[in-house]
């Protein structure tokens, strides 16, 4: 059965925002209105007010634009030295990938479609590793709070389990993408292991790790130090203790839970 | 009674000023408005600031996240959470806006026009409802600004307005702002519109600036509000006879602090010049 016309118009309008070929919808603004079947008069509305509609068009785009521009400014500064912007935010746009209707949730839903998607990846391999990087702050600065269990304490020991802070991220890059910048938006090709989290204050910090403590930091939230250790063939747990009290009092790690 | 607590100029709640609004116990604003979904599912410091105002000082809420003239199933998650978020900031009523901001799943984050005809206020209506039977308090829908027209219309923006609040039994958050810069745009007399309109509906203004683009004039939201559309709030608060509470929104272009609270004060003088008369009379 044929949706109803009001909701075919907001489907037309949907497409006139979105679709690729904007010369053609120039040109053409009664196209949207012609493929969702609508009357020769709901055509003749979309083509009498073509340049209004096309205003809906440019505002829309805007809005869906605009957070990306703020949080990928590297991303968006590499492809832009490559032409390649606005054919990103184009192919992003068509993919309609946009489900939530929370503004905060677009930067994430931009970075999920570059991950299934795979677009221009070939040319930059670290693409989807560069927009992760990126996000990684924002997403750890406003990771919703949560109250951490009761039984934990703030002195590790080797039979005890880690307790992140539930805003921590322990990520690993196979290029150095948190040194990037907007001048220099390529990355050395060097695994890379950060630890990002967030202070007392709020603020967050980044910090990088050597592939070991990366390790163990994912090990031992289900292993007791001591267990992670020899796994990951640490003969001296003492200057591990020494830093995991670090990163506990710098509120990268709730605290320490006896393993049972 | 809502109206007590909620009268004069209040301001929208930005993440830029929450730090320093928090940490203020002097701002002079009367309430704050807050968009939920910004709130909702939100962590980190500025959130602990948020919490901090929204626990404070007097709240209402005005939402962008749902598509109230569109087709896409609720967000029944959302709207529990809302239902919570609603409860917890003692808001009298929440609005939305009379538009549709999904298709097909999809999320366009923009107010885009309904088509003024009797199937999209049938449609609107019945949603309303729905919307309304699903919150804890008032549901009020808020007039946006169009640039064209969503296909061959049957009636005109004021009649689609007034057959949706009244078929759907709701209050209007009445956006003078959205008044005037559709006037420009499609050249009608703002007063002259507001003549005719259901204004016992309204139960809040929204006040704004705007910026002209081209041949077109969009509602930025970012720029200071400019002497005519004061002067139809005044007007629209003579006619109304009642002290609703006006919004300043400011959501592009945000200053610091300290200017928006002045611009808020000019719009307060503005606001009480104009509910002077209405206090004699009734005294
Ligand atoms: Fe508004």
């Amino acid at each position: 059965m044929l949706e109803t016309r009001t909701h075919r118009l907001q489907r037309a309008l949907a497409s006139l925002v979105l679709d690729g070929d904007e010369a053609s919808l120039e040109a053409d603004p009664g196209g949207p209105a012609r493929r969702q079947e609508l009357s020769q008069t709901d055509q003749r509305a979309f083509r009498d007010q073509g340049q209004a509609m096309m205003t809906y068009r440019e505002l829309t785009r805007l809005s869906l634009s605009e957070p990306l521009e703020t949080m990928f400014p590297v991303l968006k500064a590499l492809l832009e030295g490559a032409d390649a912007w606005d054919g990103c935010l184009q192919a992003f746009l068509e993919a309609r990938v946009v489900g939530s209707s929370q503004y905060r949730d677009i930067a994430p839903a931009f970075l999920g479609w570059l991950a299934s998607s795979g677009w221009g990846q070939v040319r930059w391999p670290f693409l989807l590793e560069l927009a992760h990087a990126e996000l990684l702050e924002v997403l750890v600065a406003r990771f919703p709070d949560s109250d951490p269990p009761q039984d934990l304490h703030d002195e590790p020991t080797p039979d005890d389990l880690i307790f992140l802070d539930p805003a921590t991220q322990v990520v690993s890059y196979t290029h150095a993408v948190h040194r990037v910048r907007e001048e220099a938006p390529v990355p050395e090709a060097r695994p890379t292991h950060l630890l990002a989290f967030r202070n007392a204050e709020g603020d967050v910090r980044l910090k990088e790790l050597t592939p070991v403590t990366a390790a163990l930091l994912v090990r031992a939230r289900n292993q007791s130090l001591a267990e992670a250790a020899t796994t990951l063939n640490l003969p001296d747990l003492a200057p591990i203790l020494t830093l995991l009290k670090d990163l506990c009092r710098e509120g990268a790690i709730a605290g320490f839970q006896t393993s049972t | 009674m809502a109206q007590d607590r909620f009268t004069g100029v209040g301001l929208g709640l930005r993440r830029p000023h929450l730090e320093q609004v928090a940490q203020m116990d002097n701002h002079g604003v009367p309430f704050w408005e807050t968009c939920p979904e910004n709130v909702i599912g939100d962590g980190g410091r500025d959130h602990r600031w948020a919490c901090a105002i929204l626990d404070r000082d007097p709240v209402l809420t005005h939402g962008l996240a749902i598509s109230v003239g569109g087709f896409d199933p609720w967000d029944e998650a959302y709207l529990r959470d809302l239902d919570r978020f609603l409860v917890r900031t003692g808001t009298p009523w929440h609005s939305e806006h009379l538009c549709f901001t999904r298709v097909d799943g999809n999320c366009l984050h923009e107010l885009l026009p309904l088509p003024f005809t009797r199937d999209a206020a049938r449609h609107t209506i019945a949603r309303a409802r729905e919307l309304q039977a699903r919150l804890p308090v008032p549901l009020l829908l808020e007039n946006i600004t169009y640039y064209a027209e969503l296909g061959a219309s049957e009636m005109d923006e004021g009649d689609f307005i007034t057959e949706v609040l009244e078929g759907a039994d709701v209050g209007w958050l009445l956006d003078v702002n959205n008044v005037y810069v559709n006037a420009l745009n499609f050249g009608f007399d703002p007063k002259a519109w507001l003549s005719r309109m259901p204004l016992e509906r309204v139960d809040q203004l929204h006040i704004a600036g705007h910026k002209r683009f081209g041949a077109i004039t969009v509602d930025t939201h970012g720029a200071d509000v400019i002497e005519p559309v004061i002067d139809l709030m005044q007007w629209t608060l003579a006619r109304l006879g009642r002290p609703v509470p006006v919004l300043l929104e400011r959501d592009n272009h945000i200053p610091d602090l300290d200017l928006l609270l002045a611009e808020r004060a000019r719009l307060q003088t503005a606001y009480d010049a104009a509910m002077a008369p209405v206090e004699v009379r009734h005294a």
